[in-house]
């Protein structure tokens, strides 16, 4: 009987060390099996024609580098629920979903004024799920330029709209870029006062196109409140572009030779050439000299 | 026209029969020929990386036996050229062999370059896309005008010699040499018109290949100076060169009076008198040649610009025995050779010659490829052939074959033609009738 | 965006086009035609209307406007001449900021990859320099200096490499004759050769085009482009995005901005506040590199050596003042 109790304790042991062993492997595979963890970013910005965009990016983090995932749905809902579907987009090679927002499309906003954006991708066997929000509020941005004593000014007017009436933005940073080949380029940037209102000094040295036209863009840059708002024009202000053609001259790594080259080489060439053609003259007169010789020996024979 | 009997006698026997050692002789060159031949089309299939060249010395054996070839034309031009536009007397038993050797070192030098190519079918595209600012441009029309100068030349100088040979009927040769004679002396009889006709064309031909021979060697140095590369942006590399080639085309020329002296019994024609009178030149050369060696190596010895520092440490430590070769032994010992009577001999100054020629290629060698390995950004690599050049069998298979290429082609000139000129020998200079 | 950047679209899409589809071509066909590839000819802007249907090379099905249809020849013919003349009115130069520099070497591999290149070409080469025993070593990254004064192009004998009105030297591999003249010419180290077949697998109606240089061809000389494919495209070079550090930056000069995929700055300042200077001003080939002195290091010299191949450490066991 004890000796049964004991073989009983022993092999319960056993099974609980086997249990242990089991399922510690189990866990192991199993953390092979896991999902990966993606990142959702959310960004709102609303272009100098008052279209708005929102842009979502999918990826995940492997060797501190990210890498995009494409083709996978990202659902976009509006509300402090998200009781309004907007759309089922797939993100693009680079994990890129873009979504545009219709004009007319009047969104849901809460209490204090913003709208609730709420962005996810339900996941798959291999891909966790996740969900992002973005809390943004409308603002207009106006701008105006003007030259006032041949200084290129600036004016912007940042104002939301509540209940109607139109509210001034302060405190908050508006960015002026010029867009160039491959960046926008910052010039500079201004704080809205109390009244919502700002002053820039545009710098006159700002290279632009051919006859010195910029497009000039002034834009809440990634702000909290606000996202991406922009407002662009097209203004004279830049410095006109002088055309460059470094090729068209003569230089020794252009297409035309320099001058003195093309007449020194002529006239060696000419020089040598002349001489070879006189000595091959000789040779060939000494041919006929030699004929007419045989011509007068043969006719002094007869 | 007649010539002198004895003089035929003595100079025709070689273009009448053949022997068998020149046979043997002929066939090992062909040999070596043919293994050079066997080695250029591997690398032709396998590409370029057969041989020893890589990234940084893109430029080995194959342009330094350029420049060599290129270099030992200089003797036509030289002695040739000078020599005859001074009437110099004794120039005449050796003024052949030195215009035979610029023609055929003309013709070879060019092939190292193309095998130094990296796509040969193309090589047509240097005449059809050509950009006169390249000094690889002013290369190929100053070689293909050389080429052609000194063909003219060495045909006018053999016009009599064929006409000799087509009226000696006691010649026993095969009838297609004398077919050959008959047509290539184009009828030329001796007579006052055909003798001013051809001595003018002589003389004017001779200035010429002078001048040509300067500039093509010149341009030669140009394509090293001026490029920006530490030991070849050098100003006097133009004049340089030109020594150096008249320096090898001097030592070249004794080597060959001395091989073909002894082949072709020609002690009465090749006296002591030439090796001694040719070897002076060689000294007066080789003095010249070590004072521009001196004037270069000195300025950059002396100045502290970094990269030309770095330059001279690499000849003194990598290159220490090629260098001193080269430039001390090479230059020294020639000189002591000639410089003193009792050293002057036949035999010691065809030696003088045989160590100005090697001088002169390991000189080629330690400027064309110590530069390479010391470009202005470090060579940071852990290959060792790019890092230290070592050339491939494939490299000193086409230089033999080039040198045999050499032989084989002056051995097959001397059958047809005589290898002194006969109808030098046997006129009489103004300078001798004023005698 | 103005006029002439919608040109450069227009002709940039074109390009594209043909890169993107890639439509060669094969044996199957249709219609039966062979060794012809699509090029969107929207330059007369005609369509025959009658379409073809072809079995592409890696076995699409598409249909094309027969019209549309060109030899590859006359294809390759008009990429070369449209690399010859370049983009208009830029002319593009790079600075490199040496104290942000690590040996990263992820410009290298973009480089290679972008390429085709082999594994022992580079074209973008990193130095470890040092220039006297008690100045500080750095790390230097070299692409081509597409240099204003170029003595590669100068000394080339067949104009295989040429400078072009945006700036960019470029080398036609089907003109390059392989003489190495560019290459002792050439005082940065630039160029590289390719000795032997590089090997490249593509398909076979691939057409030449100098901007990518793909393929390398046996026998002629390769270097770095600054990616004038992806200028095309308003894309930066691969190495300039490559770089984790931010190390390099491009633009266009006479916009006086360079930008290094997240920050864009002007040019005249950056020279101006870090006393940008260029490698050897004095040899005079004006270098359309700059580079900015490595002060305020982000890292240290030694970093550079942690992470890399022992191989390639091994290369730099010499480096130091010479």
């Amino acid at each position: 009987m004890v000796i049964m109790i004991f073989i009983k304790h022993h092999i319960l042991k056993a099974l609980t060390l086997l249990t242990l062993i089991i399922s510690t492997s189990f866990s192991s595979f199993s953390q092979e099996a896991k999902k990966i963890t993606p990142y959702l970013t959310v960004q709102y910005s609303k272009d100098t024609d008052n279209q708005r965009v929102l842009q979502t990016t999918l990826t995940y983090s492997m060797n501190r580098m990210e890498i995009p995932l494409p083709g996978m749905e990202v659902s976009i809902s509006v509300g402090s629920q998200s009781e309004k579907h907007l759309a089922a987009i797939l993100t693009d090679e680079k994990g890129i979903a873009r979504y545009k927002l219709d004009d007319n499309l009047t969104l849901p906003v809460n209490k204090e004024g913003f709208w609730d954006f709420s962005t996810g991708y339900s996941g798959n066997d291999s891909i966790e799920s996740i969900s992002s929000e973005l809390s943004v509020k409308d603002v207009d941005l106006e701008m105006v330029l003007s030259e006032i004593d041949s200084l290129k000014t600036i004016n912007l007017t940042a104002f939301t709209s509540e209940n109607g009436k139109k509210k001034p933005v302060s405190d908050e940073t508006v960015t002026i870029f010029v867009p160039r080949m491959f960046s926008i380029l910052p010039v500079g940037d201004v704080y809205l006062d109390k009244n919502g209102t700002a002053n820039f000094e545009f710098p006159s040295d700002i290279p632009g196109d051919n006859e010195g036209n910029l497009t000039i863009i002034a834009r809440f840059d990634d702000n909290p409140t606000f996202g991406n708002v922009e407002k662009s024009t097209v203004q004279k202000w830049g410095l006109p572009r002088d055309n460059y053609t470094p090729g068209s001259h003569r230089a020794l790594w252009t297409k035309s030779p320099p001058m003195w080259m093309i007449i020194t080489l002529s006239i060696l060439l000419m020089g040598v050439w002349g001489h070879y053609f006189f000595a091959i003259i000789s040779l060939i007169r000494i041919k006929i000299e030699a004929k007419r010789e045989k011509q007068r020996m043969n006719i002094g024979y007869e | 026209m007649e010539a002198d009997k004895k003089l035929l006698k003595d100079l025709t026997p070689e273009l009448e029969k053949t022997s068998i050692k020149w046979y043997l002789t002929f066939f090992l060159f062909f040999v070596l020929f043919v293994a050079g031949i066997y080695g250029l089309i591997l690398q032709i299939e396998k590409g370029h990386i057969v041989t020893g060249m890589r990234d940084n010395v893109v430029w080995g054996f194959y342009i330094v036996n350029f420049i060599f070839f290129m270099g030992l034309s200089y003797s036509g031009a030289l002695i040739s050229g000078v020599l005859h536009l001074f009437h110099t007397g004794w120039r005449k038993p050796v003024i052949r062999m030195a215009e035979l050797i610029t023609i055929i070192s003309l013709i070879i030098g060019p092939f190292f370059i193309f095998f130094c190519i990296g796509r040969l079918d193309r090589l047509y595209f240097l005449f059809i896309h050509p950009r006169i600012q390249s000094p690889i441009t002013w290369d190929v029309i100053a070689i293909c005008t050389d080429l052609v100068g000194c063909f003219i030349y060495l045909y006018l100088s053999f016009v009599e010699d064929f006409a000799i040979l087509r009226d000696y009927a006691d010649l026993n040769v095969a009838p297609w040499k004398k077919k050959l004679y008959r047509i290539l002396s184009l009828g030329y009889t001796g007579t006052d018109i055909q003798k001013k006709l051809l001595s003018r064309a002589r003389m004017i031909m001779a200035a010429m290949v002078i001048a040509i021979a300067i500039i093509v060697y010149s341009v030669l140095a140009w394509i090293f100076g001026v490029t920006l590369q530490p030991g070849w942006h050098s100003t006097i590399f133009g004049p340089y060169f030109v020594i150096a080639a008249v320096f090898s085309g001097t030592g070249l020329l004794i080597i060959l009076m001395w091989i073909f002296r002894k082949i072709y019994h020609l002690e009465e024609y090749i006296t002591k008198r030439h090796f001694v009178n040719v070897g002076v030149l060689l000294m007066i050369i080789a003095a010249f040649y070590g004072y521009f060696t001196f004037s270069d190596y000195l300025t950059k010895w002396y100045g502290s610009i970094k990269m030309d520092s770095i330059l001279i440490d690499k000849l003194f430590s990598d290159y220490y025995s090629l260098f001193i070769f080269a430039n001390y032994i090479g230059i020294l010992l020639p000189c002591i050779i000639i410089a003193f009577p009792r050293f002057r001999s036949i035999r010691n100054i065809t030696i003088a010659a045989i160590i100005a020629i090697l001088a002169l290629w390991v000189n080629r060698y330690i400027i064309v490829i110590p530069t390479l390995e010391t470009p202005f950004l470090p060579i940071q690599d852990t290959r060792p052939d790019w890092i230290k050049y070592t050339p491939t069998w494939i490299e000193w298979a086409l230089t033999v074959a080039g040198v045999s290429v050499f032989a084989m082609l002056f051995m097959l000139v001397s059958k047809i033609a005589p290898i002194i000129s006969i109808s030098e020998m046997q006129e009489k200079d103004k300078s001798e009738i004023l005698k | 965006m103005n006029n002439s950047e919608n040109k450069a679209q227009g002709k940039s899409s074109r390009r594209n086009f043909l890169r993107k589809v890639g439509i060669g071509v094969g044996a199957i066909s249709v219609t039966g035609l062979t060794g012809a590839a699509f090029k969107n000819n929207s330059k007369n802007g005609l369509k025959s209307g009658e379409t073809v249907r072809l079995l592409t090379t890696d076995g699409k099905l598409v249909e094309v406007d027969k019209s549309d249809l060109r030899p590859v020849k006359e294809i390759v013919a008009e990429l070369k001449e449209e690399a010859r003349a370049g983009l208009p009115n830029r002319k593009f130069g790079m600075v490199i900021d040496l104290s942000k520099c690590k040996n990263a070497r992820k410009c290298v591999e973009a480089c290679q990859e972008g390429h085709m290149l082999p594994r022992d070409h580079e074209w973008m080469k990193i130095y470890l320099l040092q220039d006297d025993r008690q100045t500080a070593p750095y790390w230097f990254p070299k692409p081509c200096f597409h240099c204003d004064k170029p003595m590669c192009v100068s000394v080339c004998p067949v104009g295989a490499t040429y400078k072009r009105a945006d700036g960019i030297v470029l080398i036609d591999n089907q003109r390059c004759i392989g003489c190495k003249f560019c290459m002792t010419g050439c005082p940065y180290s630039a160029r590289v050769f390719n000795w032997k077949d590089p090997e490249i697998k593509l398909p076979p109606d691939h057409a030449y085009d100098p901007e990518t240089n793909i393929p390398a061809v046996e026998g002629t000389v390769g270097k770095c482009v600054f990616c004038a494919d992806n200028l095309r495209k308003g894309l930066l070079p691969r190495c300039v995005t490559a770089c984790p550090m931010g190390t390099i930056y491009f633009g266009d000069l006479l916009e006086d901005t360079v930008t290094n995929g997240n920050e864009t700055v002007r040019f005249s300042k950056l020279m101006e506040e870090r006393a940008g200077y260029r490698y050897r001003e004095e040899l005079g080939t004006l270098p359309s590199v700059f580079y900015l002195p490595p002060v305020e290091r982000m890292f240290p010299v030694e970093s550079g050596l942690e992470d890399v191949d022992e191989k390639i450490r091994d290369r730099y066991k010499n480096a130091g003042p010479r």
